[in-house]
């Protein structure tokens, strides 16, 4: 591919080529492309069109269906919401992390001038955009949080904080007001940056500047990745650590980032093979584009386990009662039994099997093998959200049961929705981004 | 710039090496290698400053060995680390760490990775070097003017004489057809000697040799003896910044660095209110029975046997006759002043109730000091059910065996 464009920019542009490589420059990971002016999307089809009106009415029926099934199952518990709101943290936050991974994800291309992911940049920013969705995703955990009457967390209860002399000092950050305060920050961040990431991407579409546009989302980019660390971290540690609120873990917020930006990529992934399906970005989008998101799904899998056990390790090492309890919960049962199992399961199934699942480059770059470590990664996610919030129903093993299953097709499918709302209407590629030509024709090395 | 189209006058004597094509840009190159590889050609070569996008697939170049390497490298290195880790810790040199099992596999995960990563680098490294045939010292490419370029801003193409398929005119034909700006013969090189340039060579050997040398000090240290005190780099552990027992501290009005306990208070599991398992006594008198706690059981009397033999015998005898290493010793030096210590089997100790004899073992008697700091409780009650059992060897009768043994004594 790269040799055929080669051909045809050879008489139009040497001495740009030639600059480029006088600079040494495969820094933007595409030194030896070339750069044609001639569009070559200009017949891909970067519309969903149709397909996506139908993806929007389908996902949202499935979704309205899950989280109606899901109360409905948790109402008749009978244990005051308790069991369905676990349930429901559990499914939310596994959302929350492909949502807050896109952001990531469109903050950091633009962060680090990126030319490879260019062709999926909108993809990456309207699931980026669905942040306000997320926040109304979120009120049925954190609207009892606001009451102070929330069945999981319990520092939401002013006077069981009281109770609890250990929780004194804590109750200056854990308590409903400032929680309050804190969500507003966190989604109103979220939800802006995401807004300005979409729309300067939009209006580069139709912009005679795209270079100045280009320039100023960069900009921004650097302030936005701080800030997005920042309400990542203290999110997580308010909506999963809080869980137990007696337990601390300063790296915790990492360990989430790397759920975060795993989901996207595998998540990118997939949905690049569903837009294929319906004819779109079907050249644009390249097995060079999919070995790249393979080789993050990669990339995060080791940094994943690296950061489980930099947690687990420091903790096992000190040994100090306050901070073993929330293990000890976690491998009660051995590992082949309980709690333990599952802490085995992720060991195996997050890290060991699919490091040598995902090694090769040939798996990376055939779809059928990426989709499958894909899907893999994202149960596997799940299951690690699983195993960080449902130890709090203090059940002697994983209570998986059909209301999990309801949470995830419920909250899943209304993201989904969201996203197909947004796509249908939207080219699904920034089409005037200068840096689009580099993107089409990147090759891996 | 136009001159450069034209060959450069060779000299003729030199046997040729090559065809060196120049070009502006790495799609030229690609354009240029294509042609090349579908020409059939197997001895060539691309030449450029930095790695150019799709080149492997337009030289046709394959898959190398080398990602098995790294594997194969850093699965090595893992189970190196895992077995040696084992070896040091479990092993050879037993050493427990905060009460962890000897042998922890959390602590062994940092080096695991560490050596993983290490392993597989090197062998990346140094296979990378291998499969490429480095180091080189010489190369016909190096006496080129032009070819100093190719570290800059050029890019080039050589096809060697010595492929099958090539042929002065028809390959000088290929390579324009590729339109480089500028071709070139080149000649064989028959300066540069080949080997590897002697002085590196000779740096090689001394920097092999100072290797070994921090080995083999450490072999010969660990194999001599020496008067002189060791080499003491950080003080930090001998000298530390805090009062020891005995020790003055200025703090205090009486002076003492280690404090006594608040009146009235005790420490933690110290508060010992079992008058009979820690001080012998039922009722204010001495206890002539066990204490509940202590267990009449062979695995007890095992334990005051070797208890027994490691606190009693110095002084008291294997048989407790009161004829110990000690007592021998202080006989042979006969500098006088020394009582015998006492034989546990005389009657007046057979019929002392246990109590008493626990008293004794705590808090010492005549020239015997105190056992209760050093002797926990139940290992000085294991003692004395020992010392009851060496008092009925002495003087035991007939009636004291079981009727089932007896006729084995008679």
């Amino acid at each position: 591919m790269a040799t055929e464009k080669g051909k045809k920019d050879e008489g139009k542009e040497p001495k740009k080529a030639d600059k480029g490589g006088s600079g040494g420059g495969s820094k933007g990971g595409s030194g030896g492309g070339s750069g044609p002016t001639q569009p070559e999307y200009a017949d891909d089809n970067i519309r969903l069109g149709a397909a996506g009106q139908s993806l929007f009415t389908k996902a949202a029926a499935v979704g309205a269906v899950g989280l109606a099934a899901a109360v409905g199952l948790g109402s008749s518990a009978g244990d005051g919401f308790k069991r369905f709101s676990l349930s429901y943290t559990t499914a939310f936050m596994w959302v929350l992390a492909l949502g807050l991974g896109a952001l990531f994800w469109v903050i950091l291309q633009n962060l680090v001038n990126a030319h490879w992911s260019i062709v999926l940049r909108r993809v990456g920013e309207i699931v980026a955009a669905q942040a306000p969705l997320l926040a109304i995703l979120a009120l049925p955990i954190v609207v009892p949080i606001f009451t102070g009457n929330s069945s999981i967390y319990i520092w939401s209860n002013h006077e069981a904080m009281s109770a609890n002399h250990a929780l004194h000092k804590k109750a200056a950050y854990l308590n409903s007001s400032f929680f309050l305060i804190r969500f507003i920050v966190y989604f109103g961040f979220w939800t802006l940056i995401s807004r300005y990431f979409l729309n300067s991407s939009l209006a580069q579409d139709a912009s005679k500047d795209p270079k100045s546009i280009m320039g100023k989302m960069r900009a921004v980019a650097g302030p936005a990745m701080i800030g997005w660390a920042l309400t990542m971290t203290f999110c997580s540690v308010d909506l999963l650590m809080s869980l137990d609120p007696m337990w601390f873990s300063t790296i915790f917020g990492v360990y989430y980032l790397a759920s975060c930006v795993q989901g996207i990529n595998a998540f990118l992934a997939l949905v690049a093979m569903f837009l294929h399906k319906q004819g779109v970005l079907k050249k644009s989008v390249t097995t060079e584009h999919f070995h790249d998101l393979g080789k993050m799904v990669f990339a995060f899998t080791v940094f994943w386990a690296y950061i489980g056990f930099s947690q687990f390790m420091l903790i096992w090492y000190a040994n100090i009662p306050e901070e073993t309890g929330w293990f000890k919960e976690r491998f009660a049962g051995g590992w082949c039994s309980g709690w333990g199992l599952l802490s085995a399961t992720l060991l195996f199934g997050h890290f060991v099997i699919p490091f040598f699942g995902l090694v090769s480059r040939h798996i990376k770059r055939k779809r059928p093998t990426l989709a499958f470590w894909a899907i893999w990664q994202l149960v596997m996610i799940y299951l690690d959200m699983y195993w960080l919030v449902m130890p709090n129903t203090k059940a002697e093993a994983p209570p998986f049961a059909l209301i999990d299953i309801c949470c995830v097709i419920g909250v899943l499918g209304v993201f989904i929705a969201g996203i197909a709302y947004r796509a249908k209407s939207l080219n699904l590629m920034p089409t005037n981004d200068p840096r689009l030509p580099k993107s089409l024709a990147f090759t891996n090395l | 710039m136009s001159d450069d189209h034209k060959p450069k006058a060779e000299p003729k004597a030199a046997e040729l090496h090559g065809i060196l094509a120049e070009y502006d840009t790495p799609d030229q190159l690609i354009s240029a290698a294509t042609k090349v590889r579908n020409a059939g050609f197997e001895k060539w070569d691309t030449y450029s400053p930095f790695p150019v996008h799709g080149i492997d697939e337009a030289m046709g170049i394959k898959m190398t060995v080398l990602p098995w390497l790294t594997l194969g490298a850093g699965l090595t290195g893992l189970f190196t680390a895992i077995t040696m880790q084992w070896w040091m810790n479990a092993y050879d040199y037993p050493w427990l760490v905060s009460g962890k099992p000897l042998w922890s596999i959390p602590a062994n995960v940092p080096i695991m990775f560490e050596l993983t990563v290490l392993f597989s680098a090197i062998t990346t490294l140094v296979g990378m070097l291998m499969l490429n045939g480095l180091p080189h010292p010489s190369h016909p490419l190096d006496l080129i003017r032009r070819f100093g370029r190719v570290t800059d801003d050029k890019f080039f193409l050589l096809i060697q004489a010595a492929d099958p398929k090539f042929d002065e005119t028809d390959t000088r034909k290929l390579i324009d057809a590729t339109q480089p700006v500028a071709v070139e013969n080149v000649p064989e090189d028959r300066v540069t000697p080949d080997d590897m340039p002697k002085g590196l060579v000779y740096a090689l050997i001394v920097v092999t040799c100072a290797a070994v040398l921090p080995v083999a000090l450490a072999v010969k240290a660990r194999h001599s003896r020496t008067d002189k005190a060791r080499i003491h780099i950080i003080q930090d552990m001998d000298s530390q910044p805090k009062y020891k027992a005995q020790r003055e501290n200025p703090i205090f009005a009486d002076g003492r660095a280690d404090r006594e306990a608040l009146p009235g208070t005790v420490a933690v599991g110290h508060l010992n209110e079992d008058d009979h398992f820690f001080r012998g006594r039922v009722g204010g008198a001495w206890a002539r029975t066990f204490p509940a706690q202590v267990e009449l059981s062979d695995e007890t009397m095992a334990r005051g046997k070797q208890r027994f033999g490691i606190y009693c015998t110095p002084c008291h005898g294997q048989a407790g006759q009161g004829d110990g290493m000690v007592h021998k010793r202080a006989e042979a030096l006969a500098q006088g002043g020394w009582i015998q210590p006492s034989n546990v089997t005389q009657e007046y100790l057979r019929n002392m109730p246990v109590g008493e004899l626990f008293n004794t073992i705590t808090n010492g008697i005549r020239n015997m000091p105190a056992y209760g700091p050093q002797i926990p409780p139940e290992d000085r009650w294991a003692i004395i059910m020992y010392v009851r059992a060496l008092q009925k060897s002495q003087a035991g009768t007939l009636n004291d065996v079981p009727e089932s043994e007896r006729g084995s004594l008679k």
